[in-house]
């Protein structure tokens, strides 16, 4: 009998399914950070949503990270009001600020191949605050470089315009980068997976 | 918030994959054709989506405003130059037809999310992308749907939390760090339980599918999409 049930189901191994269930959850956290932002002095919101792709890149490594921002791209296109202010659809991925949602999957990836140094991630106790810190910053280019020329075709403005309009965006960023880089050098126990 | 609406249209009884045809193809043929002439024809086409699935173009207006109100900006701030001669119409023009391309394409999203629930999407993925990697996007796509309320539970919970102890007057980097770790730790670990319960529930590669099957009026739409798809061609 036994012997019948494993002729007839394929299981997948356990390593897989713990790198989908942690691919899964990051995920859903990135589309419940893209809602999320705290208000600063004067009302200006600060925004978390460059919080999923960092960490889906950091925890994950190159793979099961980009394959994480893979997932939330498509679950918006399925149509999850996931994408910001709640909208979902391939409209929103089509759309101005497209491009930024595309880039997520390559700069998961690549935030997660400078930070371990390979295909398969180590623990992050492990990693360099270095090799985070390049990481970060590799994987924020790829977002601006795949997410402005997309917004100024998307707009029909030229690609300095665009570059210039989006700027102010790019100051928020990189106090972001400095606060991951805090929490991954400053040895969080939290984010120790076993 | 527009989202899975179940219902007796004609949209909402079509198959996944013959929508998620036309969705691609429709933005194929809005991109790559020529953009003036061919716009009220296509902007009929998404308005005559939107009806077939039931909903009303104020609706999906209404919807996507924050998109609406950023693709407006392009044709204002295309036009205004930083010196003279300060407003430069024809390059206001070129923006507008520009972002006028994009609406058409929201309105048959918008369609296609309210008359789609998620998990026939998820079957369509799963079908269509062949192999392992098609199964883990189909349940991924499905489990992560599942995880979204209960990940934005424990953010609420966490940020009602550092309220509470008065995390407001902390710097913005104590405050972020703190609200960030721990949705992480706590999404980490809910990781950890789901991959734990899909081996005790002998999660495996060949798993039991809903059902997808082509009636006569799928093969419609999908010629449809084939047909706007090879458009520019033309």
């Amino acid at each position: 009998m036994s012997q019948e049930y494993s002729d007839s189901v394929d299981l997948v191994n356990a390593g897989t399914v713990a790198y989908l269930s942690g691919a899964v959850l990051i995920a859903a956290l990135t589309a419940v950070l893209a809602q999320f932002s705290i208000d600063l002095p004067g009302g200006v919101p600060f925004s978390f949503q460059p919080f999923g792709v960092f960490f889906a890149g950091i925890l994950l490594g190159p793979i099961w990270g980009g394959f994480s921002m893979l997932l939330y791209l498509l679950v918006g296109i399925a149509g999850a009001p996931v994408f910001s202010n709640g909208t979902a659809g391939v409209g929103i991925v089509l759309g101005p600020t497209g491009g930024f949602l595309i880039s997520y999957v390559f700069a998961a990836a690549a935030i997660g191949l400078v930070a371990h140094r390979s295909l398969a991630p180590v623990s992050v106790d492990d990693l360099p605050a270095v090799g985070v810190t390049a990481g970060l910053v590799v994987g924020s280019a790829i977002i601006y470089a795949i997410g402005v020329p997309w917004f100024a075709e998307v707009q029909g403005w030229t690609l300095p315009r665009a570059a210039g309009f989006m700027a102010p965006f790019a100051v928020g960023d990189a106090i972001k980068i400095a606060i991951t880089v805090g929490i991954v050098a400053g040895g969080n126990e939290l984010l120790e997976r076993p | 918030m527009l989202t899975y609406t179940p219902g007796e249209t004609l949209a909402h009884r079509l198959d996944p994959r013959g929508k998620l045809a036309v969705q691609f193809s429709f933005a194929i043929a809005i991109f790559a054709g020529p953009a003036v002439p061919w716009l009220p024809a296509m902007l009929a086409l998404a308005v005559g989506c939107l009806l077939l699935a039931g909903l009303s173009v104020w609706r999906a207006l209404r919807t996507y405003w924050v998109v609406l109100l950023v693709l407006s900006l392009g044709p204002v701030l295309g036009a205004v130059t930083l010196g003279p001669p300060w407003i430069q119409p024809e390059r206001g023009l070129d923006s507008l037809r520009s972002v006028a391309r994009v609406v058409p394409v929201l309105f048959v999203s918008a369609a296609f999310v309210h008359s789609t629930p998620v998990r026939e999407t998820r079957a369509a993925i799963q079908r269509t992308v062949p192999g392992r990697f098609g199964q883990l996007l189909g349940v991924g796509v499905a489990l992560t749907f599942r995880f979204i309320p209960v990940v934005r539970e424990d953010l609420r919970r966490i940020r009602e939390a550092v309220l509470a102890r008065g995390g407001e007057r902390r710097p913005l980097r104590d405050r972020a760090g703190r609200i960030t770790t721990l949705a992480l730790a706590r999404s980490m670990a809910r990781a950890d339980r789901l991959s734990v319960a899909l081996q005790a529930r002998c999660f495996a590669w060949n798993p039991t599918l809903p059902r997808l099957s082509f009636a006569p009026v799928d093969y419609a739409v999908l010629a449809l999409a084939a047909g706007l798809a090879l458009s520019p061609l033309l």
